[in-house]
């Protein structure tokens, strides 16, 4: 009698092994049913489903007008972009990465930091005001938090004590991605001398910006604040925030060109891909 | 069939998945586990001497190749012109291109390393053969993401065949460029010109030890 109990209880407790086991070979297949659906599609399309990439949201690159370019964006002036690239390709060589080796050699990194943290904190209004021009409610009550927060805690914005809560970090906003996420396209490409690489409608958007910034606001509104106003301390914060950055990203330049064959082609498309991906966070 | 037959045959069946289980390495640990082990590279006090640059090159580099699947990259990089390149080609392109990007990420890694921290996301499956790893590097207060797409052909385990540098995909770039150079030239010409921009590299780092 007893050991018929026994049997049943091992019994018992095999058939909660094989149901536990069933269970997890449904949970298997589950998962795997749950992602394959949408895989049909490229299939149908013939030979393209070799370079299918189901992650790529917009792979508009892979198919081509016809005469074999994969252009990202529109390039009219394409010759005077490329005298720009390599007049800027010189400054940043010659003049911008020395300074900013000899500035980052003579500076403490926590020092850089500060005055990194300091100009964007500074620069909140020009966030918050393109997180609301595209309804990004969440982003932007995350930019006044994080702006309350560091003006205090972080002594008017110099250090980052927000850093750790990820709600008081959304992804930055500019007026260029408003205008991209409003659905305008990029025009075409431009390359600004000192600036950079731009589309016509991210350099509308910059002026925009411009507009929000602290600064350049007073200006406009004919507010008189001294030296805050004047044009030459405008040069100054900008040179000094330029410098400040580079001295944080020296190497990425260097990298994204060496491993170019053309590398005007590839910063365009670099530029083009990045700023895509921005407007669709 | 008795029970027993039933409860041996599940028995038995279980033991029979659970190598496959326990031995099918997950994306996210087959981009970990060499990271880890390049970081302990550049760490070592091994390489820390003059003249062990390239043997750090090297080895970092055995460790790096078997993540990817470069003949995946080259062909989503060069895209619908693969089909004019003959399988010779195929295999010089493939050839020379990893080499290249071997070269050249390697070299930087080498260059620019600071303690930098790396996170890792998330692990996303579209199906059972495609795959994303999402990574943050942090440096300083600077952070770039870092996305590994992965695709798992048959019983091969997972492998890279795009890295997302903040939302600048690798192959996309690359196909840029190439479709400007194939518009004018021949796959023989393009390949050329990665063989002539890959001796020159190689001609540089052996300058540099």
């Amino acid at each position: 009698m007893e050991k018929s109990d026994d049997k049943m209880l091992i019994v018992k407790h095999c058939r909660w092994l094989i149901v536990l086991v069933v269970f997890l070979l449904m949970a298997g297949t589950v998962r795997a049913d749950d992602s394959v659906q949408p895989m049909d599609t490229p299939a149908s399309e013939g030979e393209d489903a070799d370079y299918y990439d189901p992650f790529d949201k917009d792979d508009g690159t892979l198919y081509d007008e016809g005469d074999g370019s994969l252009e990202t964006v529109a390039d009219p002036m394409a010759g005077f972009n490329r005298a720009v690239f390599t007049l800027n390709d010189g400054l940043y060589f010659w003049v911008l990465k020395p300074v900013a080796l000899g500035y980052s050699y003579v500076v403490p990194s926590e020092i850089r930091v500060c005055v990194k943290n300091f100009f964007f904190n500074l620069l909140v209004p020009v966030r918050l005001v393109n997180c609301l021009l595209q309804g990004k409610g969440k982003a932007a009550v995350g930019e006044l938090g994080r702006f309350t927060v560091n003006t205090t805690l972080g002594c008017l914005g110099l250090m980052d004590p927000a850093t750790i809560y990820p709600t008081l970090n959304p992804p930055e906003e500019d007026m260029g991605q408003t205008f991209g996420y409003h659905g305008i396209g990029n025009g075409f490409y431009i390359v600004w001398p000192f600036i950079g690489p731009s589309t016509l409608r991210d350099t509308i958007g910059s002026i925009g910006d411009w507009a929000l910034n602290p600064f350049s606001f007073m200006q406009l509104i004919n507010l008189e604040a001294g030296v805050l106003t004047s044009s030459e301390t405008s040069v100054v914060v900008f040179g000094v925030r330029t410098i400040n950055d580079t001295s944080f990203q020296i190497g990425q330049y260097e990298m994204l060109k060496d491993a170019a064959l053309d590398p005007y082609v590839a910063f365009r498309d670099a530029y083009i891909q990045n700023r895509n991906s921005k407007i669709a966070q | 069939m008795t029970h027993k037959t039933i409860i041996y045959t599940w028995i038995l069946l279980f033991l029979l998945i659970l190598p496959m289980i326990a031995f099918s390495m997950e994306p996210m640990e087959i981009i970990q586990g060499p990271i880890d082990k390049v970081i302990e590279i550049l760490n070592s006090p091994k390489y820390q001497e003059k003249g062990t640059k390239s043997a750090q090159r090297a080895e970092i580099w055995k460790i790096v190749k078997p993540m990817f699947n470069f003949e995946e990259i080259s062909k989503r990089t060069v895209v619908r012109k693969w089909r004019s390149f003959t399988d010779e080609e195929k295999a010089a392109f493939t050839d020379v291109f990893s080499q290249f990007l071997g070269n050249t990420y390697v070299d930087k890694i080498q260059g620019e390393y600071h303690n930098e921290k790396i996170v890792y996301i998330e692990q996303n499956f579209h199906s059972d053969a495609y795959a994303e790893v999402k990574t943050k590097i942090i440096r300083d207060t600077v952070e770039t993401t870092v996305d590994y797409r992965m695709i798992k052909k048959g019983e091969a385990s997972w492998k890279v065949y795009d890295i997302i540098m903040e939302g600048v995909s690798l192959v996309k770039n690359y196909r840029t460029q190439f479709a400007t150079i194939l518009k004018k030239e021949s796959p023989a010409q393009l390949i050329e010109r990665l063989n002539k921009k890959l001796t020159e590299q190689n001609k540089r780092l052996s300058e540099n030890g």
